[in-house]
């Protein structure tokens, strides 16, 4: 329980500097996905996917070494098991955040 | 001097004070459970004690600080009162990395002020004489403060004084390098350590006997010099030897033996019982001594340098220190291992490295004790005796090239005693690594604000 805690705080501090951003971020996105309401919508979810897996990936093999670390020094399950937790999780991000937008742009257009 | 290497000032931490502005403004606007989670309202919530009481704290690094903001939460009422001449808060376990050329210094300064809790009251002196029989402190600059109960958050004496021709000011030329003393001595380390792997050399990392603070740092530093040569090409135009003054390099047995046997492997030499008595920075040779009285002289190119430390004068000129037994020496607080509380005077109480206790002084013996000694003041206001027992426990990032650590945490038995159960202690991972560089200085945020 007290490391729930304590993991809910350091990501509280983390998110402290940058909470004006992602508040913007999030309007912007809600009003998007506000104005792309309809069957627009659905359609781009399949692409939206496509995308966020895309970016999953691309942070899969990326993330280390934007943390001055190396894929190499990937050698113990834990390491594996926390860049896969991380790179889905800003896979999942993305692709929620281009889904209105690839409905605006794209309209009724199928993949 | 580029961003990266000038140390801020007060002036410059000001974007440390938009922090606590944030923090506001994000639970004005009502955004739970974010801002009543992490704003200290989702932690356990116990009514607070009423009290008249006039609590000194003697201290503002992360110890003095994270009980005062625990007190100021647990108590209605209560005078408390911060002495502590220093307004810049430094993140310390941060240095290692601003001093092997991980992280720019600007990350390791912040304003003190913006930590300190509303209503408190902050004398800007440090304490000079403690005077427990009659329950005052007097500062540096004669005025007397009179308390009820006494927090002691004094940190550690770096004693350079035991170190014949040492000169802190040196620090980044002719070799010579030292990770403890300051942000700006972090940054003249990583520049001594930047132009030696340029060439390689001989280099001798050093380690007194007396008890430290973050006793892992001398091996951080042995660690990432190796990985340095290395990545420069320079590694086998190179020795590295560690000169221990006791039998060890690190006083958990399994840790110990686990780095031995990393640094077998790694070709870095060790070599036992041999304390550094003088330096002769210009001629760059350094001369050790051995418990037997015999001097060796060793040459180098690159020689990293950890003081003795003891307590401050104030408190082991005090009546307030141990007065026999292996922490005597040092001066150090006498507290009770287990309570934290001063072993004699029942209304002293003792956070951080300042205690003589038989293991921790690190961030992370805080983040576990700052709570059971907030805990413990709020006993004694209250009348009763200590409820909460501290099991000495402690952490230690150390890192073993850049990019991967091991997360060793222990208690006052030497026993491992892993926060993530799934985590192998002694294992070197990447997720170490970046807990070391992105996660706890964040937490160690939390703790200073008394939230974990």
């Amino acid at each position: 329980m007290y490391e729930i805690w304590l993991m809910l705080n350091i990501v509280y501090e983390i998110v402290l500097p940058l909470w004006p951003g992602l508040l913007a971020l999030l309007v912007v996105w809600l009003a998007l996905l506000a104005k792309a309401r309809g069957p627009a919508l659905g359609r781009q979810g399949g692409p939206a996917l496509v995308l966020g897996a895309a970016a999953a990936a691309l942070l899969f093999v990326g993330l280390p070494s934007l943390t001055q670390s190396s894929l190499g020094n990937l050698g113990y399950w834990v390491d594996w098991a926390f860049v896969a937790a991380v790179a889905v999780a800003g896979g999942a991000a993305v692709g929620l955040l281009l889904w209105p937008l690839l409905a605006l742009l794209r309209g009724g257009r199928a993949t | 001097m580029d961003k990266t290497s000038r140390v801020p000032n007060v002036d410059d931490l000001g974007r440390a004070a938009t922090d606590a502005g944030r923090r506001r403004l994000l639970q004005a606007l009502g955004l739970p459970p974010v801002a009543a989670a992490v704003a200290g309202t989702a932690a356990p919530v116990q009514a607070a004690v009423s009290t008249q009481a006039r609590i000194v704290i003697a201290g503002s690094g992360l110890g003095g600080i994270a009980v005062a903001n625990r007190l100021s939460r647990m108590l209605s009422g209560a005078k408390i009162i911060i002495v502590d001449r220093k307004e810049v808060h430094n993140y310390q376990p941060g240095y290692t990395l601003v001093a092997t050329g991980v992280w720019p210094v600007d990350k390791v300064s912040d304003r003190n002020a913006d930590f300190q809790p509303a209503g408190v009251e902050w004398v800007k002196d440090m304490v000079a004489e403690f005077d427990p029989a009659a329950n005052t402190v007097v500062t540096a600059g004669g005025q007397r403060i009179a308390y009820d109960f006494l927090v002691v958050a004094t940190g550690t004496h770096q004693d350079w004084g035991r170190i014949e021709g040492m000169d802190l000011k040196a620090i980044g030329t002719h070799g010579l390098a030292s990770v403890y003393p300051s942000p700006e001595a972090a940054v003249a380390t990583w520049a001594a350590m930047d132009a030696f792997r340029q060439k390689g050399g001989k280099a001798i990392m050093t380690l007194p006997a007396t008890p430290l603070k973050c006793a892992g740092a001398p091996l951080k530093m042995t660690f990432m010099l190796r990985d340095r040569l290395k990545q420069a090409g320079t590694l086998d135009k190179s020795s590295v030897t560690f000169c221990s003054a006791l039998g060890s390099v690190f006083g958990v047995k399994s840790v110990n033996d686990n780095v031995l046997a990393r640094w077998k492997d790694l070709g870095i030499a060790v070599e036992n019982n041999l304390a550094l008595k003088a330096i002769d920075i210009g001629a760059q040779r350094a001369t050790f001594t051995s418990p037997e009285g015999m001097t060796t002289d060793m040459p180098y190119e690159f020689i990293h340098v950890v003081p003795p430390m003891r307590a401050p004068d104030a408190v082991k000129n005090s009546d307030l220190a141990w007065k026999e037994g292996p922490m005597a020496a040092g001066g150090w607080l006498e507290v009770d291992k287990v309570t934290l509380q001063h072993r004699r005077y029942k209304n002293v109480f003792g956070i951080g490295d300042i205690n003589g206790t038989p293991r921790g002084k690190t961030a992370a013996t805080v983040k576990k004790s700052a709570p059971i000694v907030a805990q413990h003041v709020v006993d004694a206001i209250a009348g009763r005796a200590p409820s909460q027992q501290f099991d000495g426990y402690t952490s230690c990032p150390l890192i073993v090239r850049e990019g991967s650590a091991m997360l060793i945490e222990f208690d006052y038995e030497g026993r491992l005693t892993p926060s993530l159960p799934m985590i192998e202690p002694l294992q070197e991972s990447y997720f170490a690594w970046l807990m070391k560089i992105r996660m706890l200085k964040p937490a160690y945020l939390a703790v200073l604000k008394g939230r974990v």
